[in-house]
């Protein structure tokens, strides 16, 4: 039924024709093409070479090799990145830097319906690997640099770009940290640009939210560890490192962390209230007024994503004891996977598991790495007034909602550059199968975005 | 302390015994015994077929002639042989007895060992290697009653099988004793058979303080049970969860106590043992035989873990694992519950209990192969179990003999399910420190000793040697 009510939601949709493209758009689209194609997978692909393409497209647009620095480290060759700038006119103002990451979550051909490294285009929707996360946002941002370089652009502050590998797998080499800890004066910016916004559409392709990320959750995973001394399985005793870690596992489990609201999240409740409407709109508006309201609470909170804005979450995400059938488990572990919201810190979510699991014998430890934690940077009205202007244009009527990501992104590695996720490209309800399977953006919805975050950009920059 | 204290007692009769006492078949018995546990036999680098053949070689000279001595090899496992030799009653009307024992053992690495696991060495009274205790001991004391039986001409009027088999302790390749009764079923024809698994205990001064007669053991069983769920990214948990699931069913299947269930050696056991032990213990595993449902007595007695699992079935949890990535939902979590079935619970019995057990909680309970015979415990008959006892009181005198049920599992299991009443006979008493499937492997000499000459006489008293 699903798949029926899609198609009608595609067939609403007015169709793309390559004939219909303006050239710019045109351009776009090779470029766009040419980034997905290339696979920036850990396992087999290189974001060197991505970058490598990407820098190319920007010299035939003129920019010179000094405004180009290619990175890679020795030992991870394929996992490099770029970062190139177009220098602003006024030198009292600071540069901005545009975030994208070019890296892609893995993704096997047989368990897809078409190829995931061809980017195919079919009942308005791009499909590939990459296309949404988060090449969309990083062929916006080159195709941004060309456009403006291609046009003379003179804009005040320096536009810097950074495309960077590793932000997909957490034990990867990460380009963004990389940048920020060796090459901190090259990515220098008064504010950065990044994923982590966007916007939703409902299930007619209609615009009900813009989103402006500003903050997000830290990501911490701890392990919950039993040992015992075993023994042969024909004479359990009652101490049993399954059975205690299990119990551990399970008041985790039951544990709910208290509603912590800041800045972000309340406003953006505040704006979501009259969207949802009903009931649950007005358990938003209850809720942003009293935390305490557990009503509201537990209204709002029946959706897992306002759950997990409201609050830290921590959750078991990894199982493993035993070493025989026929033995007595000498060690159980779970890791814990936690999304410390603003105000928390790795100790204060450890304590509190401490004291929610409440046995001694279950040792907590922290799994490195211990990351830091992100200082959420304000809701700054040079930076969201612009974003609401530029929407009145291109999505008007559409509300624009500060949005505080319940998942990490590479902001946390930018210490003191405060950090927002655009808006301007639009995803599905049902998140567009990103780090799934047949991930998709729509057509319409990428090219309408590219134009926002185009004029996003020169505002921003101050260009004429 | 108890440990050195028995060593010591068992040090000063062993010296006694090798300076002073030790008598001619004492010293063939040992050149077989050794002979036969420097034949490496692990599963990894060792031969089997080499041991059994080595045994042939002793009983022919014995006497035995080729057609009574059977070295055989499974299909293409030429190192996993065993040997059968019959040694032939003059009553046709009776069936054989059939000692058994296994040749192979748990591996042993010369590097973790004090000793050289695979050389026979002989230590302050114990004989220290890799099988001198399981089931080298066993199998030298069977091929050397038959030796001597032959060589003294005795005429039995059961026939006698000596059984040595290869792939007990894991079933590396091939387990003999399945592949035998599979393949070659009249070749190990009998009306019961003795076994490992039986033994004794030993006091504070290392003085025998009971005697183990094993009829019957539990049966494993392994169950499965497993949550699944869509998953998702962790970032926006779910309020159902398979780990949280998997957890939860765990700790319900944790508190499950299966019901007492007493059968008739276990009953037998836990009477005499209450009657020896007295005390509390004691008191309560008569109280407890009378009723099973008297919770006090239960709590008392299934406070120690052997009495504990002799009494029921247990299931316990042995494996967990769950979730595929550490920031995604877990889309998997699943146990193996190890379960020991106590004689008559059935499978499915089982199945069902684990089922209630962990009630609401969103899990799949499958069984796993591989499918265990499970049988009644044999009977204690008067002509098996009230010779053990006789002859017994010959050995040690007022040393009370229990039957035992075993909650381990032996190569019993096959051959009673085959229809053979297997029992594990006594006189092997549980020593400190034995390393059996462990370190240092050891057996007291003095022990040894009298444990030959104990099922010399029983296995006479069997077969109706005069």
């Amino acid at each position: 039924m699903k798949t029926f009510v899609m198609l009608a939601a595609l067939l609403g949709a007015a169709p793309v024709l390559a004939a219909d493209l303006r050239p710019d758009q045109q351009a776009f689209r090779a470029l766009y093409k040419e980034l997905v194609e290339t696979n920036t997978t850990l396992s087999a692909g290189s974001c060197t070479d991505a970058a490598a393409k990407m820098a190319v497209r920007l010299k035939a647009a003129g920019f010179a090799d000094t405004d180009m620095t290619p990175f890679a480290t020795p030992e991870k060759p394929r996992e490099g990145g770029m970062v190139a700038i177009l220098k602003g006119s006024d030198a009292k103002a600071k540069p901005m830097l545009l975030l994208a990451h070019i890296d892609v979550v893995e993704a096997k051909r047989e368990d897809w319906t078409r190829d995931p490294f061809t980017l195919i285009e079919e009942g308005g929707y791009f499909y590939a690997r990459g296309a949404a996360d988060d090449k969309s946002m990083a062929a916006v941002w080159v195709d941004t640099l060309i456009r403006l370089k291609q046009a003379g652009a003179k804009p005040k502050r320096s536009i810097k770009l950074a495309l960077t590998c590793g932000e997909e797998t957490t034990y990867a080499f990460n380009g963004a940290e990389w940048l920020a800890k060796n090459r901190p004066a090259l990515i220098a910016a008064e504010f950065a640009l990044n994923e982590g916004g966007g916007g939703v559409n409902d299930a007619n392709g209609k615009p009900i939210f813009l989103a402006m990320q500003v903050g997000e959750k830290a990501s911490q995973n701890y392990t919950l560890e039993v040992t015992n001394p075993g023994g042969h399985s024909s004479r359990p005793v009652p101490e049993n490192a399954i059975y205690r870690l299990a119990a551990a596992v399970t008041k985790v489990g039951g544990y709910d962390f208290p509603v912590a609201l800041n800045p972000t999240t309340k406003a953006f409740f505040t704006g979501m209230s009259p969207i949802m409407g009903g009931e649950a709109g007005k358990a938003m508006t209850a809720l942003v007024a009293n935390p305490n309201d557990a009503a509201a609470n537990a209204l709002v909170s029946s959706d897992a994503s306002f759950h997990s804005m409201l609050r830290t979450t921590c959750v078991a995400t990894l199982l493993d004891a035993g070493h025989a059938n026929n033995a007595l488990p000498q060690r159980a572990r779970a890791n814990i996977n936690c999304r410390i919201a603003p105000g928390g810190t790795l100790e204060s979510v450890q304590a509190d598991l401490a004291r929610v699991i409440g046995d001694p014998k279950v040792s907590i430890t922290p799994v490195p790495p211990l990351r830091p934690i992100a200082v959420n940077p304000p809701l700054d009205p040079k930076i969201t007034g612009p974003a609401n202007a530029v929407a009145a244009k291109y999505f008007p009527g559409v509300p624009l909602l500060p949005l505080m990501s319940t998942g990490a992104t590479d902001a946390i590695f930018l210490t003191g550059i405060p950090t927002y996720g655009v808006p301007g490209i639009m995803g599905d309800r049902d998140g567009g199968g990103v780090h799934g399977l047949n991930e998709r953006m729509g057509v319409q919805s990428l090219y309408r975005g590219r134009d926002y975050l185009f004029d996003l950009v020169k505002v921003y920059a101050g260009i004429k | 302390m108890k440990s050195i204290a028995t060593a010591l007692t068992l040090a000063l009769t062993a010296s006694a015994l090798s300076a002073q006492t030790v008598r001619p078949d004492q010293v063939a018995f040992r050149a077989l015994y050794k002979e036969l546990v420097e034949t490496n036999t692990s599963h990894s680098v060792g031969d089997c077929t080499l041991a059994a053949t080595r045994m042939a070689a002793r009983l022919k000279a014995a006497g035995f002639a080729d057609a009574d001595l059977n070295v055989f090899t499974p299909e293409n496992l030429p190192l996993d042989g065993g040997l059968i030799a019959t040694l032939r009653g003059s009553d046709q009307r009776k069936g054989a007895v059939m000692l058994l024992a296994h040749l192979d053992v748990v591996e042993a690495r010369r590097e973790d060992w004090v000793r050289d696991p695979f050389t026979l060495i002989e230590d302050g009274g114990y004989f220290y290697a890799r099988g001198a205790a399981d089931d080298k001991a066993q199998a030298a004391i069977w091929t050397d009653a038959m030796a001597r039986l032959k060589a003294a001409g005795a005429k039995p009027r059961r026939t006698i099988k000596l059984v040595l088999s290869c792939g007990e302790e894991s079933l590396p390749r091939i387990n003999n004793i399945r592949w035998l009764i599979e393949k070659h079923p009249d070749w190990i024809k009998a009306d019961f058979a003795l076994n490992e698994g039986g033994g004794g205990t030993l006091d504070a001064s290392g003085r025998p303080e009971s005697l183990g007669f094993q009829a019957g053991e539990k049966t494993t069983a392994n169950f499965q049970i497993e949550a699944t769920n869509p998953g998702g990214h962790s970032s926006v948990p779910r309020p159902d969860n398979a780990i949280y699931a998997l957890s939860d069913a765990l700790s319900r299947a944790g508190r499950y106590e299966f019901p007492i269930r007493f059968n008739d050696v276990t009953r037998s056991y836990f009477t005499e043992l209450g009657r020896i032990s007295g005390g509390e213990m004691g008191a309560a595993m008569v109280r407890l035989v009378a009723n099973p449902d008297d919770q006090a007595a239960n709590a008392i007695v299934s406070k120690n873990p052997e009495f504990h699992s002799m009494l029921r079935t247990t299931c316990v949890a042995t494996l967990i694992e769950g979730g595929h990535a550490i920031n995604a939902l877990p889309q998997r979590a699943r146990a193996s519950v190890n379960c020991r079935m106590a004689p008559g619970d059935r499978a499915e019995d089982v199945q069902a209990q684990l089922v209630k057990a962990v009630g609401d909680a969103p899990v799949s309970v499958t069984r796993l192969p591989p499918v265990n015979p499970a049988n009644p415990p044999p009977p204690l008959t008067a002509e098996v179990y009230g010779t053990a006892k006789r002859v017994a009181a010959q050995h040690w005198p007022g040393v009370p003999m229990l039957p035992q049920m075993l909650t381990g599992a032996t190569d019993g299991r096959f051959l009673i399910q085959a229809g053979i009443p297997t029992y594990g006979v006594p006189g092997a008493f549980s020593e400190p420190l034995s390393g059996m499937h462990g370190l240092n492997e050891r057996r007291s000499v003095a022990g040894l000793m009298a444990e030959r000459d104990y099922l010399f006489d029983l296995v006479k008293a069997y077969a109706g040697v005069k």
